[in-house]
């Protein structure tokens, strides 16, 4: 192996996240293979749904960094879900039917999402603001946003020649393509499970790079971090337009997905569902979270045919059940118990979050 | 230690109150290069907050802070860091759950190229003070508490300081590990190391000073060699507590 | 005659922003001024305060008797929830917020499951007032005087009672408190009762303003939370008062001119300039002002 590859593998397998055996990495490529090989089995409606749990993972992922790693807690990545969604709505059809459109449009709804998660957390993080304000000010961000997108119902709510819809949403919104291909059925699924697989991967070998060590530090110890000669608020603001991109690359997945996208994606109950997630899964570990994402979204679809009411009681009440018995999250703390040489620390730590209130 | 040479630290003025209390009266102090510093005074004299103004956690209300000639008074504390200042605290401040391997890697913001040959020697000098296995994923305060405080002194090594600030070290140690740490800090310095000690273990203090401030109720009540300071009358008196 | 009539409009405005903000945040800020966690349940507390005095209401229950009503019943509920869940989180923020947030979907749902969508309204009591031209709504006028009667009870709750004692004892040094022999435990307990049967008041009182949905407090979540932002937890009256007041003049103007929606977003950012600039809240300047200025 070069000496490149071997760094990149180091990245790859480092210690910030679960599973470095080959134990691990067997039976995580042959999941792998069973996803790729998926459309030989299912149909196009079941690849479809599996589409659909896979796309909140890119999402997830940016809250557990900013979350799990970082100790940051956003409640409104949806926000920036939303942001995406509606940017690649009005780009991609204002553009179409050019071939291009599509890929202009992921580009212009992603920029945004990062330019917005730029200027939010200049001022949260460049205040220097207590940790609790955070959460709150994400989360009135989004209800905000709902509310002003609820309210564009009107003719005159539109952009070139895309209505915003007010609280029915947008609709007709065009799927991805790359020059003529268009990726809808068995290529979106393809879509959706490389996207999920390029972006776990690469939040991994930022977790265990250096950059990683100090996101963990600030979490820790701001202080100390800070009198390491680290300028924290780069550090936060950039794992916070990290999340929002993320938050909204699931966003463009979601409306490629649809080809619709409303308000109430932005609202109370959708801004929880990755705190959620990424709670009951473990904060702290990256494959916790993509594997509750992936389940949380399966159980939930389940529930909606059964009734839709019912989802989100579930949903608090399996919130608040981890939150009292499992602190680290289910998938943590189990895979904490595997290990013959367990972190003595962590027995220690499960009691609590930590000591720093978190 | 040269009296000539412009001083590498230097506080002129500093002034600090909170609430009612004040912390920092007027405080003058120049240290040298490569001198070796101890900051003593019985509790609430103010030595805290003076090495937090120095660092650039508190502002001060009036007053300069001069590093290297340059004012760094309204300077964040993580660019004073970047100039050379370094710092550890008067509670141990190392990354108690993460690992020591963790703690390291991270006190290592500049990459190991970017390190001259003296700060190379004095981390690894620091690091080789306690065991530790890399593959050891066992939090950090496992340590007895001795070797969390050297390991904080080699995290703040990594980024090769000028000057190491070390708020009451040896809190906590033995006599035995109280020495040892006076060792190391005397070996450090004598590589060209400026070190500010803030102390109270007398023994400590006699051993490694050149110079020691006394510092009472916010303001600077002597200062001299560490003979010429425990020789005073008026020294003893304020640490039992009597004023004047 | 018209002039007198706009001045009043505007006045009124004023006044009616700012006892909305303060009656919608004052049991959050009371639950933050003591155990430094922000109550995501909040707005179904509130909600279930407008539903229990509906219900009342409803069934022949005077008005003024149903919002009591509502105090007490969302009062117990909060101790209950306090007792069984909250308690367990103190001293970890992050962690109380993520599980009253579950809470309130547990609430807003459950209720939802168990009322259906809708509820029937109260009607707003007291009728209008005319002055040149300009019409006034008497029962904004009696919430401009309740929001003022609850910050003096406070006040006086907070200094001159025994519970106040201990509660500020609490607030400021828990560990203390406990070695002088106050029982913290029942403190936390009383102020989240507390702070949870303000939510219910403020929800019942609000209730005439607002249709009665399972999803109503919602819309309290964002002007409370704000209004907490701003005012910060160092002094909770000061910080309350202190907070509306200053949300209601940016509101107002902009509220008046560019429509209620752009007033609320005025607000949002208002609040990141405040933080910007006062990272620790209002209360928090305030108490240093009120130190520097008693000349210690």
């Amino acid at each position: 192996m070069t000496a490149a590859a071997a760094g990149l593998w180091r990245l790859i397998n480092g210690r910030e996240d679960i599973g470095r055996t080959p134990w691990f990495w067997g039976p995580a490529l042959a999941v792998i293979a069973v996803f790729a090989l998926l459309p030989l089995e299912a149909t196009e409606f079941e690849a479809y749904n599996v589409a659909y749990y896979l796309l909140n993972v890119p999402m997830a992922l940016g809250l557990s960094l900013l979350w799990g790693y970082s100790g940051v807690l956003s409640f409104g990545q949806v926000a920036y879900f939303g942001i995406a969604g509606y940017t690649y709505g009005v780009v991609a059809g204002n553009l179409a039917p050019s071939p291009w459109a599509p890929v202009i449009g992921s580009a212009a709804g992603l920029a945004l999402a990062a330019a917005v998660g730029a200027v939010f957390g200049y001022f949260v993080f460049y205040g220097r603001v207590q940790a609790w304000i955070i959460p709150i000010l994400t989360l009135v961000f989004t209800l905000l946003l709902e509310t002003f997108l609820g309210q564009t119902a009107g003719y005159q709510w539109r952009i070139g020649h895309v209505q915003l819809g007010g609280y029915n949403g947008m609709t007709g919104i065009p799927s991805f393509q790359l020059g003529h291909l268009i990726f809808s059925g068995y290529a979106f699924y393809y879509l959706a499970l490389v996207i999920t697989l390029v972006t776990y991967f690469g939040c991994r070998i930022l977790a265990n790079a250096h950059a990683g060590k100090v996101l963990l530090a600030i979490r820790e110890d701001v202080l100390r971090t800070e009198l390491l000669g680290y300028d924290i608020r780069l550090h936060q603001l950039g794992v916070f337009v990290l999340a929002a991109v993320l938050a909204g690359l699931s966003g463009l997945l979601y409306v490629q997905w649809g080809n619709y996208i409303t308000p109430s994606q932005l609202g109370l109950v959708p801004a929880a569902l990755p705190v959620i997630w990424v709670a009951i899964g473990g904060r702290e570990r990256l494959l916790a979270v993509v594997i509750a994402t992936y389940v949380l979204n399966w159980i939930n679809y389940s529930l909606s045919g059964a009734g839709n009411e019912y989802a989100p009681v579930v949903m608090g009440a399996l919130l608040l059940g981890v939150m009292l018995f499992f602190p680290r999250g289910i998938i943590v703390t189990l895979s904490s118990g595997w290990r013959p040489n367990a972190r003595k620390g962590a027995a220690k730590r499960d009691a609590v979050f930590d000591e720093n209130g978190r | 230690m040269s009296i000539a040479a412009e001083p590498i630290l230097r506080a002129q003025r500093l002034s600090k109150r909170f609430g009612g209390v004040v912390a920092a009266s007027g405080v003058d102090l120049a240290v040298a290069p490569a001198e070796f510093r101890c900051i003593i005074g019985p509790n609430g004299a103010g030595k805290s907050t003076l090495f937090s103004m120095l660092c650039g956690i508190y502002r001060p209300d009036a007053g300069r802070i001069l590093l290297k000639g340059e004012d760094v008074t309204r300077l964040p504390a993580f660019r004073r860091v970047r100039m050379g200042l370094g710092l550890t605290f008067q509670t141990n401040r190392a990354y108690h759950l993460l690992s020591v391997q963790q703690n390291l890697e991270i006190a290592a913001r500049a990459a190991a190229a970017g390190r001259d040959a003296e700060t190379e020697k004095r981390f690894n000098y620091a690091v080789s003070l306690f065991h530790f296995d890399s593959e050891d994923d066992r939090p950090a305060r496992e340590l007895p508490h001795h070797q969390l405080q050297w390991l904080e002194i080699a995290m703040v090594l990594a980024g090769g300081p000028e000057i190491l600030l070390l708020d009451e070290p040896t809190a906590g140690m033995s006599p035995d590990e109280t020495m040892q740490t006076a060792g190391v800090l005397q070996h450090l310095n004598e590589t060209g190391l400026t070190i500010i000690v803030v102390e109270h273990d007398i023994a400590f203090v006699r051993k490694v000073a050149q110079i020691v401030t006394v510092l009472h109720q916010g303001y600077i009540f002597a200062e001299g060699t560490v003979s010429a300071i425990t020789a005073r009358e008026d020294v003893r008196k304020i640490y039992l507590g009597r004023t004047q | 005659m018209n002039t007198v009539g706009l001045i009043a409009s505007i006045l009124y405005q004023f006044g009616t922003n700012a006892a909305f903000l303060l009656i919608a945040a004052i049991g959050l800020i009371v639950i933050l001024g003591m155990m430094n966690i922000i109550n995501l349940a909040h707005g179904e507390l509130m909600m279930m305060g407008a539903y229990t005095a509906t219900i009342a209401f409803h069934r022949g229950v005077p008005f003024p008797l149903a919002i009591i009503l509502g105090f007490v019943v969302v009062a117990i509920f909060g101790a209950i929830l306090e007792r069984l869940v909250v308690r367990r989180f103190y001293g970890r923020e992050l962690g109380a917020l993520v599980v009253t947030w579950g809470i309130s979907l547990i609430m807003g749902q459950g209720t939802l499951i168990l009322f259906g969508p809708f509820m029937p309204a109260i009607g707003i009591p007291g009728g209008s007032f005319a002055i040149g031209g300009y019409s006034f709504s008497v029962y904004w006028i009696i919430l401009m005087v309740v929001s003022a009667a609850i910050v003096i009870a406070l006040w006086w709750v907070y200094n001159r009672t025994a519970f106040g004692l201990m509660a500020r004892a609490t607030m400021q040094n828990p560990a203390m408190a406990l070695a002088l022999g106050v029982n913290t435990d029942l403190v936390y307990m009383l102020t989240f009762a507390l702070g949870a049967g303000l939510a219910g008041a403020s929800g019942a009182l609000l209730a005439p303003t607002t249709s009665i949905a399972p999803l109503m407090g919602q819309q309290f979540v964002a002007p409370a939370f704000i209004t907490v932002v701003v005012g910060g937890g160092a002094n909770v009256l000061a910080g309350a008062v202190g907070s509306s007041l200053l949300l209601s003049i940016v509101k107002t103007p902009v509220g008046l001119l560019l429509g209620a929606f752009l007033g609320t977003v005025a607000l949002l950012l208002a609040a990141l300039i405040v933080i910007r600039l006062m990272p620790d809240g209002i209360s928090a300047q305030l108490q240093r002002l009120a130190e520097r200025r008693s000349g210690l």
